[in-house]
């Protein structure tokens, strides 16, 4: 009930606007939603591309993170980033309960972070271990617990 | 002529002392009407303003603190939620 109503809360203002570069794919219901994502400067790694990504709210959201992660689709690829492994997981203190999320953050505010955080990237390349972790991440995404060791990025 | 008052009805109406238009950063209601689960705003649905100067709805805030995650930090500066007593 509390994520339903919060949601479409966001989903007016959505309705309203969103900031340059993002823009809202599919709201359907209240359980998943996909934006999209520019990168607005001349970054060369994701000029003139858009990437998708993919919102799953449980009951207990805000109070509780989405799973935010990068999906393929026609036209949309996974960005090259140190924090983005290859099957679109997303590495990001922000999106992790216990760590940076706070009930005061939005999709909108999400997309603008993640945004960022491609925007200020010059590094073409995955996360170390990217094969490995691609290979047994079959578990679901909220049982992986990353460690945030790196503040430069 | 002469008048005399034989009843009188008082009417008064209230608001919470913040902006008008402010919202609770947790649900996005104004701070006016109630968290999402209340009905009726007021005593039944308060505000709690933390030192830090955020406020929220007492139901709103509530459920942040009561887990692990929120280390019992304030949503907008994560800065340790201690509220006002009034």
């Amino acid at each position: 009930m509390f994520h339903a109503k919060r949601l479409q809360k966001e989903l007016s203002k959505i309705h309203q606007g969103l900031p340059p570069g993002i823009h809202l794919v599919a709201a359907n219901d209240f359980q998943e939603w996909q934006m999209d994502i520019e990168v607005l400067d001349e970054n060369p790694l994701y000029h003139g591309k858009t990437y998708r990504l993919n919102f799953k709210f449980s009951s207990n959201y805000p109070i509780e993170a989405p799973e935010v992660m990068f999906i393929r689709a026609t036209d949309r690829d996974i960005p090259m980033h140190p924090h983005i492994y290859s099957n679109g997981v997303i590495c990001l203190d922000l999106l992790s309960s216990g760590n940076g999320w706070s009930p005061v953050q939005s999709v909108e505010s999400v997309c603008m972070s993640i945004q960022s955080m491609l925007t200020g990237n010059t590094k073409n390349e995955r996360p170390e271990g990217d094969d490995q972790f691609v290979l047994r991440t079959n578990r679901s995404l909220r049982n992986i617990r990353f460690v945030y060791d790196d503040p430069t990025v | 002529m002469k008048v005399k008052i034989k009843k009188w009805n008082a009417v008064a109406s209230w608001r919470w002392d913040v902006p008008e238009d402010d919202v609770c950063g947790i649900c996005r209601v104004q701070f006016d009407g109630t968290c999402p689960n209340c009905r009726f705003p007021g005593d039944d649905c308060p505000l709690l303003v933390g030192k830090c100067g955020h406020s929220f709805h007492l139901h709103c805030v509530n459920d942040w603190i009561q887990t692990e995650s929120s280390r019992g930090l304030c949503p907008m500066c994560r800065q340790k939620f201690e509220f006002v007593a009034e």
